[in-house]
């Protein structure tokens, strides 16, 4: 395996358990997904599971890194994911678009956005930090950062 | 140990004086607390101590109730919490800068004591916008979105919430006496509530936004969080101008006294 310097995001980094114990799983964990399409590109803001829901932001790497995303994070609320980096809907404005349109139209009722510990992804918080000072309609977003091992390294409000 | 974690503090402390200065150590003001209910296992999970200090504390009160006995020190659960830093939701955040408005108030009382004057319409007049300032804002706009909105998310006859009651009523009293005192003319009797409600009060917020706040954020999903932040912009707008009036005769008052703000 080589390792290589240069951008976080990308920087290959190995976490396979030296003793070969990987973790446990026990029991079928049941999704909590509860709408489709999940992705920014793809989504209405305005389709029925976004009114007034607690609605959660996450950047496509989050699921993976995390064991329990599903009955932790996403039960209960409806989702939209997007990539910060690989996406041009940070560019083209159509996330801006669409989280400005789940605050004011769909009159969600709070925000989490996850994301992971890289560099690239920070946008996506600024993003919805200018979205909401924008905005006439103010509601309780949470950012967390999560890190590459799947832990929560910091969970905060963000304000308005 | 089970048996006493399941006991009112009061009676726990009363039998086990070394107890209460334990929990002054560890900084929990019980052996203060006028009504002494809460469950000593209650009180445990509510200061959300790190888990070193907690099992510290823990093991100090075992050794005092079973002094040379091997009792297991038991385990309190509690919600998970990411950071024992206090960094509060933005509803939560709104009560606590209504708090930062009642400190400037609390921290002019012995200058409005220095200076009473009764006899005098505009000495008086102080005492009513004083008490206008309690009650308008401090109880009818602050109290209210606790009592009214907040508590409701809860189980109410929980010790800490009563607690906190108790306190609102006891300030609600301390005014009624200040303005059937102000009739009276009788200094003595203003002076004596107006330093009770400072103490009262002082202790109060410090409760509040130490222990009641950061434990209801725990317990609060964040559907509740939303939904508390939506209910009291609704409050709020009902109030319309009360908070400038409010920080109005608060800076009013600041200037006659030539006080800097200092509370922030």
């Amino acid at each position: 395996m080589t390792d290589f310097d240069g951008c976080p995001g990308s920087k290959m980094q190995d976490f396979r358990k030296k003793d070969g114990k990987e973790g446990e799983i026990t029991g079928k964990i049941k999704s909590q997904l509860r709408q489709w399409p999940i992705q920014m590109q793809l989504i209405s803001p305005t389709a029925p599971y976004y009114e007034c829901a607690d609605v959660l932001l996450t950047a496509d790497c989050v699921a993976y890194t995390m064991g329990g995303f599903h009955p932790d994070f996403l039960k209960g609320k409806s989702i939209g994911i997007a990539c910060p980096k690989l996406d041009d809907g940070q560019e083209s404005g159509l996330y801006e678009e669409k989280i400005k349109s789940w605050i004011e139209d769909a009159k969600i009722n709070t925000l989490t956005v996850m994301i992971m510990q890289v560099p690239c992804c920070m946008g996506l918080v600024s993003l919805v930090q200018q979205i909401l000072q924008k905005s006439s309609r103010k509601i309780p977003v949470k950012s967390i950062i999560v890190s590459l091992e799947g832990e929560i390294l910091q969970e905060e409000w963000i304000s308005t | 140990m089970e048996e006493y974690l399941n006991k009112g503090i009061k009676e726990v402390i009363k039998n086990y004086s070394e107890v209460g200065i334990i929990l002054d150590e560890h900084k929990i003001g019980c052996t203060t607390c006028g009504v002494g209910t809460c469950l000593l296992k209650d009180i445990v999970e509510i200061h959300n101590l790190p888990s070193e200090e907690e099992r510290d504390l823990l093991a100090k009160i075992t050794k005092v109730i079973y002094p040379g006995s091997d009792i297991k020190i038991p385990e309190v659960k509690r919600k998970e919490s990411h950071s024992r830093k206090i960094k509060y939701s933005p509803p939560i955040k709104k009560l606590v800068d209504e708090h930062l408005l009642i400190k400037r108030w609390i921290a002019l009382i012995p200058q409005v004591i220095e200076n009473l004057n009764l006899d005098s319409p505009h000495g008086r007049q102080l005492i009513y916008d004083g008490i206008d300032f309690i009650r308008t804002f401090a109880d009818k706009y602050h109290h209210a979105k606790e009592e009214d909105i907040l508590f409701k998310y809860f189980d109410e006859n929980l010790d800490i919430i009563k607690v906190i009651r108790e306190d609102h009523e006891n300030a609600r009293a301390h005014v009624s006496m200040i303005l059937e005192a102000i009739d009276n003319k009788d200094r003595k009797t203003i002076i004596k509530h107006l330093i009770d409600y400072q103490k009262l009060l002082t202790e109060h917020i410090k409760k509040e936004d130490e222990i009641l706040y950061p434990w209801m954020e725990r317990n609060l999903s964040i559907a509740q969080i939303g939904d508390l932040f939506s209910k009291f912009n609704i409050a709020v707008k009902e109030f319309k101008s009360t908070p400038q009036r409010s920080r109005e005769f608060i800076e009013r008052v600041e200037r006659e006294y030539n006080i800097k703000e200092v509370i922030k």
